[in-house]
């Protein structure tokens, strides 16, 4: 029986998908950004930083005081964990966003252009697959996807490293200045933890799904 | 002055004055019931507080209260005697020449002369009446046989009336033993019996009969109680006319009312009370003893007070099973065994009513003694009904729940 | 369903279908109740829930027409519709609360004693010292210890209740029925009684009826749900309120139900 309040917790879920939404816009505005060094788009992706906190803030008051005043059993109460924890990790993301696209601007402004992208490219885009996943599999209720998301951060890490060893390699030969390369490596190491949160997103999907 | 119209204007004047109407029939109803049972008894108690007080003290005619009916000897002062019949002859000669006279005409001074004699001589019959009450000798048989000398035939006109004197005395205690006895008869019978209906006995067919039975019980008149009474008590089990063959009756009569007010008393008690007590592991019987009847006692003892109203009153059931017209000796005296006590017939109080007005001729000194004996009947009733109701009341308090 | 067997069962549940007249009102029942645990019996109304608890003090013996059809109840491993049981002795062992308090209209001192009483007890001392026993127990003793020969009926509803559970201790059962305790009662004396609960599964083993569902949840160990006179799921509170198997459970807890 749907009850007056019921439509409360679809408020919660569907301002969880918004902060994700933007979360991963504002994470691929910055790479993009990053990629055809435009600093336009990369003031775009940082004014999306505020409305994220925002959307978390929401999300916390929302669910405490669904807590308080609607006492949720089972599925629900797990609902409302799920949407603290995670509207944390995706605020995170979202600052991680935030970097990305400062240090970008700080190289462009700099250079001018990017000359080291590495494999930013393709760590994004493994990165943001698989946050875009997570969000899916909280909407679909899919167990099998969200299951098949945490094994994917391994590539993402494996990315990282070898960016580092290339990006430390370079810098210790004066082919890059280590300002730069130091923002690059910090970049790899943002674009990894958004890896990470999706798969964090991922875990608590399956714990709202089967409350393990 | 406007009325300002708003949502809670007054109802229209006529609603309000039907309305009115009404609640003042309703009153005047129920005043006239007071008013009618006010008039009843005040009725009997002035005109019975005749024969039961007196001027003198103690104030109350122990005599009235103690002795057994008697022969009541009267000698009026013979000049009086005479003089009244005189007066009165000529009373009834003036009104008959008046009425002849009402008939020719032109003799309306005549007419009024006529009545101006006759109110002369009503006024003198009054006088004549004083001293005629003050004047006569009223002796009841133990008195007469005490008198050392007669009065003289010369001045006094001697009269005798069965009944009208002495007292109530064996009717009083006749009617206290029937009550008592029939209430505690009906009272173990009928109890015993609310208790079954109301706890353990289970609804169905068998129990709506039973019902039914003791429903149809409380609408049988009373002179066909008397009748199984006397068939059944009287001869049948050859009691003969007896105390305890009335008890039975009376009992009988009273056991509608005790049963149904007793188990609608026990009904009301609170089931929770029963549940808590039979949780607590306690039998059924010990539950109803400790936890059930206590609180209903005063409920049966309003019962008992609505079953002595419906026995006290009754002359029909105990006339052919109980009640004597004239015993001479008081329930405890000649008694050959203690049995004895209970198989012999007593008088009752409205059996006595009964004799009084119906199997003598009335005059002025029988109606003093119906009187009487009624205004000692309502008194003795209520007495009874007042200790059940103390009973009552102290019970109440005791068992408050 | 299997039921789970439980360490120590006092109260063994197997297969039993009871009815009133031609309504059937429990169907194929099989619990456990475990023994110095509180077990909760919760489910919507005229799910059979206060049934199956009158069942186990053979309460529902006074309304006519109530019988077993099949199965039966073991308590102490006794059968207790079998023949040669009496009744009157196994409501000493199993003592009842029920949901309007029933304090008797004696005074709370008698109240108490009442138990021991109809048993025969009549030495004062052993009243005495039962009756400040029950009360300590019933966390009432401080209430009314100066009041003990006043009306029972003069005292706050809460504290009529907490008197309820203090008189059904007297006879020193060893399974405490609940019938929705606090369903009549402010939050505080609620909290009151809850309190007591707690307190009183150290002793004695406690079956509750209710319809609050974070009442069942505070106070149980074990929670029982049931529906139209079915159990549908059994198990540890815990699992019932975070992680029910059977979806009609879920709806139930979550405030979906109808």
């Amino acid at each position: 029986m749907k009850r007056y309040f019921h439509n409360e917790l679809s408020d919660i879920r569907t301002k969880l998908i918004l902060i994700g939404e933007k979360s991963i816009e504002a994470g691929q505005l910055a790479v993009k950004g990053f990629l055809e060094n435009d600093l336009d788009i990369i003031e775009l992706a940082l004014s999306l930083d505020d409305q994220i906190d925002d959307l978390e803030v929401e999300i916390d008051r929302a669910a405490v005081r669904y807590t308080t005043l609607r006492s949720p059993m089972s599925a629900d109460v797990r609902l409302i964990f799920v949407a603290i924890k995670a509207s944390h990790d995706l605020e995170r993301a979202g600052d991680e966003a935030h970097s990305i696209a400062k240090k970008t601007r700080n190289i462009l402004n700099r250079y001018g252009n990017i000359e080291n992208p590495v494999h930013i490219e393709k760590m994004a885009l493994l990165a943001f697959d698989m946050m875009r996943d997570a969000i899916t599999c909280f909407v679909e209720e899919d167990i099998e996807l969200a299951q098949s998301i945490p094994p994917r951060d391994k590539e993402v890490d494996n990315l990282n490293k070898e960016n580092f060893k290339t990006l430390s390699d370079r810098a210790t030969t004066d082919l890059i200045d280590t300002p730069t390369a130091i923002e690059t490596i910090l970049i790899s190491k943002s674009i990894e933890r958004i890896a990470d949160h999706s798969k964090n997103l991922a875990q608590e999907v399956v714990y709202l799904l089967t409350g393990k | 002055m406007q009325m300002h119209i708003n949502k809670f204007t007054k109802r229209p004047a006529r609603d309000a004055a039907v309305e009115n109407l009404l609640i003042t029939s309703f009153r005047i109803a129920t005043y006239l019931i007071v008013i009618a049972a006010g008039c009843i008894f005040v009725n009997i108690t002035y005109n019975g507080a005749k024969a039961v007080f007196q001027a003198e003290a103690p104030f109350v005619n122990i005599g009235f209260l103690t002795q057994k009916p008697q022969t009541l000897h009267v000698y009026e002062p013979k000049a009086i005697f005479f003089e009244q019949n005189a007066v009165n002859k000529q009373i009834v000669a003036l009104e008959q020449q008046s009425e002849a006279l009402a008939y020719s005409k032109n003799s309306d001074k005549e007419i009024l002369s006529i009545q101006e004699e006759i109110a002369g001589l009503k006024a003198r019959n009054k006088m004549l009446e004083k001293a005629r009450k003050s004047g006569r000798l009223l002796y009841s048989d133990s008195e007469y046989q005490k008198l050392e000398a007669l009065p003289d035939p010369e001045n006094y006109i001697y009269n005798n009336y069965a009944y009208s004197g002495g007292g109530i005395g064996p009717a009083i205690i006749g009617t206290c033993l029937l009550v008592i006895g029939s209430i505690t008869i009906a009272l173990l019978l009928g109890v015993l019996c609310a208790i079954f209906l109301s706890e353990y006995s289970r609804p169905g067919k068998t129990l709506q009969l039973v019902r039914l039975s003791i429903l149809n019980l409380s609408g049988v008149p009373s002179i066909v109680f008397g009748l199984f009474g006397f068939g059944i008590f009287v001869l049948f089990f050859g009691w003969g006319v007896s105390l305890i063959a009335g008890w039975f009756t009376l009992a009988i009569m009273a056991l509608p009312v005790i049963i149904t007010a007793s188990e609608e008393s026990m009904r009301s008690i609170p089931k929770g009370f029963r549940e808590g007590s039979l949780a607590l592991g306690a039998s059924e019987w010990t539950t109803i003893r400790t936890n059930v009847l206590p609180y209903a006692l005063p409920g049966i003892l309003t019962s008992s007070i609505m079953g002595i109203a419906r026995v006290a009153g009754e002359t029909a059931p105990i006339m052919f099973t109980a009640a004597f017209a004239l015993r001479d000796q008081l329930p405890w005296q000649g008694l050959e065994k203690p049995s004895d006590f209970f198989f012999q017939g007593v008088m009752a109080l409205p059996y006595h009513i009964y004799v009084v007005s119906s199997k003598i001729p009335q005059n002025e000194y029988t109606r003093n003694m119906q009187y009487g004996t009624a205004f000692v009947f309502l008194c003795i009733v209520g007495a009874f009904a007042l200790s059940s109701i103390l009973l009552r009341i102290r019970l109440r308090s005791k068992y408050r729940w | 369903m299997t039921p789970k067997t439980a360490h120590h069962p006092i109260i063994q549940v197997r297969d039993l279908d009871f009815a009133y007249g031609d309504t059937k009102a429990l169907s194929n029942i099989s619990m456990d109740i475990e023994e110095k645990k509180v077990t909760a019996l919760i489910g919507p109304s005229g799910c059979g829930k206060t049934t199956l608890l009158r069942c186990f003090n053979r309460m529902n013996d006074l309304i006519d027409n109530a019988r077993i059809l099949k199965g039966h109840i073991k308590v102490s491993n006794v059968d207790i519709y079998g023949e040669n049981i009496d009744e009157i002795e196994l409501r000493k062992y199993i003592g009842m609360v029920f949901q309007k308090s029933n304090p008797f209209p004696k005074t709370i001192y008698e109240n108490i004693a009442y138990g021991l009483r109809i048993q025969g007890v009549r030495k004062k001392t052993l009243l005495d010292e039962v009756v400040e026993e029950c009360l300590r127990g019933a966390a009432l003793w401080n209430e009314v210890k100066d009041r003990l020969s006043e009306s029972a009926l003069s005292i706050s509803g809460g504290q009529q209740q907490r008197l309820c559970i203090a008189r059904a201790l007297a006879v020193k059962p060893k399974i405490l029925l609940m019938d929705e305790p606090c369903s009549a009662l402010d939050p505080i004396a609620t909290a009151k009684v809850e309190e007591l609960i707690h307190q009183l599964k150290k002793d004695y083993t406690i079956v509750i009826v209710t319809h609050n569902m974070q009442q069942a949840a505070r106070v149980s160990d074990k929670t029982a749900f049931f529906y139209v006179g079915e159990l549908i799921e059994y198990s540890k509170t815990d699992d019932i309120f975070m992680n029910p198997s059977d979806p009609q459970t879920e709806a139930y807890v979550s405030g979906r139900f109808g």
